[in-house]
């Protein structure tokens, strides 16, 4: 059983304690490895509010969704290979001010976790991942039989730097979710320089993976892009992901960001470059997507805000603590199992996410869906969660 | 020339096309894959290119020359609101376009996996079954992506046979002698590029052998064409992969479904074997748009059996163009030929002609590249252009560089 293969944090000793072993990084509905034994899965339906999968619930904009229209009804037809990665590569290296060679595009960020797992992990060399963070980078390594290493989080959920640096020496590749996946904390742009810094000359044959899926809506004013690092030191990489504030999750395209050398390495792991290619749709889009100004990613930051806001006051005001959030989903005590939540939720027509131990016993990942599906949200939470108190009162 | 003629992409912007762009709009991504593969990058790789004012024939790379049909492109219009949805999360989901395909072939969902295109189940396939001790046995030539990635990435051996020397066939009892101790056998059928089959009774007799031979080795059958065969003695092995552990069906969305720009495929096969694919397949792998394409094209089974007999007849006058001349091709059960011009010239010599008149074609397909080329067919219009090119390509250097004729 797949549940029972991915009690993986064998080697974890530092700072992952026993209680930690099984299902520690087990895998949710947004894992096509669960999904596979969850026989339940159901599309959305009409009038569900689906908060579950860190989604943004407005999508790509006019302006991309005019462009591929445009494409489709102007005769453009996806009868052909791409054959025109080469466009999106020099979109993204021009919106970075970088050079095509330091960009390797991807089926989704998914690919280049991957890929650099793949390249950068061996039987003798290590992933390091914080428990709990976005689990590809682990799943993945324990799939090629390579080890995993876990260290806790600490108090406020933030990774806790002391502890991963001691953990990350001698490792093959340190996973760097930030904002970190499920607990949506975010350690600032000095201390993550710093941590880069520290583990380089520690252990300078480690390579670090900084997951910037979330970047675009942090609204910590100590919050950089670690590009400009990534491309100075050959074991740092960046990747990004069209899937969350860009709003295109369904057409898979993601990226990374590395020193030219360390992009190569990888290259002919992901089927961009390799032995593939890139779905047409999701190209053109993303190529038009990051073509567009920094008012589209500024204005989504600043409507998800505006949600997060809503939904940290009303948890803070019943009494149930949100971790201090920068990303479009929340992780929150809510002191009750999250299955029982997501179930009753379920029954009233919100999803929410699935367990993150080792915090199902007390906490719930909620995304952030529309202000109006929000505020419908809450008044189911408050239902469930009134009841809950009651009946444990 | 229409849009969907030159790359999805190009009606955006007219920008600077970068060099991988430039070559692939030249040559055609398989080629581009195999020179990748090959690592030779660099402007070196570059070919001459077209005359200005010229445009491109682009059969090269086995596509089907007219895209999807419109039930497909009216279900992608649709999706559209649903562009920022995970495919576990759309509607369809990925796992209704998984129960459907297995509906049509009388099998379970759990018999059905997904991937980005056939490749990424070509990929996985050598992942699940292949290790530094179990290695590949293939057919030479055969479509290079299995072998590439098993030798090249995996560093995993590869073991080959001829096809047989007349017909260009697969020869099923040249691969068996190889397949004791072997991870996996891929064969593709149709194969490509030699656009021939084997029957439906010599793959479950080649199976069957094998599974006797080397019980553990398991068969991977590459049907990326079967949409496109006319001859009655072929038959899907999706039945024998369903009875039989081990034997997986490899299909794809990418030629007679007309979306090789979509990147869907699928595999088939017994649950435990199909569970170890699931395994490495890559979460959420396939777009929300192509899946819906996917569902919608497989509820018109019509416009796959239009597309078939539009093939056929284009193929049948190419073939018979080219016999005209004196090159025969082999028995094309698929939207490409192989023509043998060995007597002639060689398949880069042919390419290169035919590139100064805007055709474009194969690449090299070793070990034959002396003699057999191979050409995609495009619409009948493209092919009639396509033969015209041939014709003078052919007739002129068989004038002045032999001085016989």
């Amino acid at each position: 059983m797949a549940l029972t293969r991915r009690s993986f944090v064998r080697t974890a000793g530092i700072g992952a304690g026993a209680a930690l072993t099984a299902n520690v990084w087990g895998r949710g509905r947004e894992n096509s490895v669960w999904s596979a034994i969850e026989p339940d899965l159901q599309a959305v339906e009409k009038g569900v509010i689906c908060i579950a999968s860190n989604e943004n619930p407005v999508g790509p904009g006019k302006k991309v969704l005019d462009s591929l229209r445009a494409l489709l009804e102007g005769g453009a037809r996806p009868g052909r290979y791409s054959n025109q990665g080469g466009e999106l590569a020099d979109a993204i290296a021009s919106h970075f001010k970088v050079k095509t060679e330091n960009v390797l595009l991807s089926e989704g960020s998914t690919e280049i976790l991957r890929a650099a797992t793949q390249v950068f992990t061996a039987k003798t060399k290590p992933l390091v991942g914080t428990i709990p963070t976005y689990e590809e980078c682990a799943g993945y390594a324990e799939l090629i039989g390579n080890p995993v290493r876990g260290v806790k989080l600490n108090s406020e959920f933030k990774i806790d730097l002391d502890a991963y640096l001691a953990a990350s020496k001698g490792a093959g590749l340190v996973f760097y979710c930030n904002p970190n996946n499920p607990t949506a904390t975010y350690v600032g742009a000095k201390a993550t320089r710093d941590f880069l810094q520290k583990l380089n000359s520690a252990s300078p044959e480690t390579t670090v993976l900084v997951d910037e899926a979330y970047f675009d809506y942090v609204t910590d004013p100590d919050h950089e892009t670690h590009v400009p690092v990534a491309l100075e030191n050959p074991r740092v990489i960046v990747a990004r992901t069209f899937s969350k504030a860009y709003g295109m999750a369904g057409l898979r395209q993601g990226y990374a960001i590395a020193h030219k050398d360390t992009i190569a390495k990888m290259r002919s792991w992901v089927g961009s470059s390799g032995t593939g290619s890139l779905n047409v749709f999701g190209m053109a889009a993303a190529t038009v997507a990051i073509a567009q100004d920094a008012s589209f990613t500024t204005n989504e930051r600043n409507r998800n805000k505006a949600v997060r806001d809503m939904v940290t006051k009303w948890f803070n005001d019943r009494g149930m603590k949100p971790t201090d959030c920068q990303a479009n989903f929340m992780f929150v005590n809510i002191g009750t199992p999250a299955k029982a939540f997501r179930e009753a939720c379920r029954a009233k027509g919100v999803m929410v996410a699935r367990d993150f131990p080792p915090f199902e016993k007390t906490h719930a990942r909620i995304s952030l869906g529309t202000m109006e599906e929000m505020q419908k949200a809450v008044q189911v939470f408050g239902e469930i969660l009134a009841k809950k108190s009651t009946a444990a009162a | 020339m229409s849009v969907s003629r030159r790359g999805f992409l190009q009606g955006l912007r007219a920008g600077r096309p970068t060099h991988a762009a430039e070559f692939m709009a030249a040559r055609g991504h398989e080629e581009y894959v195999a020179l990748m593969q090959q690592g030779r990058q660099g402007r070196g790789m570059m070919r001459p290119q077209l005359p200005p004012g010229v445009e491109a024939i682009r059969i090269s790379s086995n596509e089907n020359p007219l895209g999807p049909g419109k039930a497909a492109i009216d279900a992608i219009l649709g999706k559209f609101p649903e562009a920022n949805r995970y495919p576990f999360n759309s509607t369809p989901l990925d796992a209704d376009l998984e129960i459907l395909i297995a509906k049509l072939n009388s099998a379970k969902r759990e018999n059905v996996v997904l991937g980005v295109g056939s490749q990424e189940l070509l990929k996985n396939t050598a992942r699940v079954f292949m290790s530094a001790t179990k290695h590949l046995v293939i057919p030479s030539p055969t479509y290079g992506d299995p072998a590439g990635f098993a030798q090249n990435l995996l560093k995993y051996t590869v073991k080959s046979a001829p096809v047989e020397a007349k017909t260009l066939r697969t020869d099923l009892n040249a691969l068996l002698p190889l397949v004791s101790g072997a991870g996996l056998v891929y064969l593709c059928n149709p194969n490509n590029p030699t656009a021939t089959i084997n029957s439906a009774k010599e793959i479950s007799e080649f199976v069957a052998a094998v599974k006797k031979a080397s019980p553990t080795t398991a068969v991977l059958i590459d049907e990326a064409y079967s949409d496109y065969v006319t001859d009655p003695g072929f038959q899907t092995a999706i039945p024998v992969a369903l009875a039989t552990p081990g034997v997986i069906v490899a299909r794809t969305f990418s030629k007679a479904y007309g979306m090789a720009g979509v990147r869907i495929g699928y595999a088939i096969g017994d649950a435990a074997t199909i569970k170890k694919m699931s395994a490495y397949r890559m979460p959420y792998n396939v777009n929300t748009f192509g899946v819906a394409a996917a569902v919608a094209s497989l509820k018109d089974p019509q416009h796959i059996k239009d597309e078939s007999a539009r093939n056929k007849a284009v193929r049948d006058f190419t073939i018979k163009s080219l016999a005209d001349l004196g090159y025969t091709s082999t028995d094309s059960q698929t939207n490409f030929i192989f023509t043998d011009i060995g007597k002639t010239m060689t398949a880069a010599a042919f390419r290169e002609a035919c590139a100064q008149k805007g055709v474009m074609v194969g690449r090299d397909f070793p070990p034959l590249e002396k003699q057999w080329a191979r050409i995609s067919l495009g619409t009948m219009e493209e092919m009639q252009k396509a033969t015209d090119v041939f014709r003078s390509v052919l007739k002129s250097t068989t004038t002045t560089s032999s001085g016989k004729e």
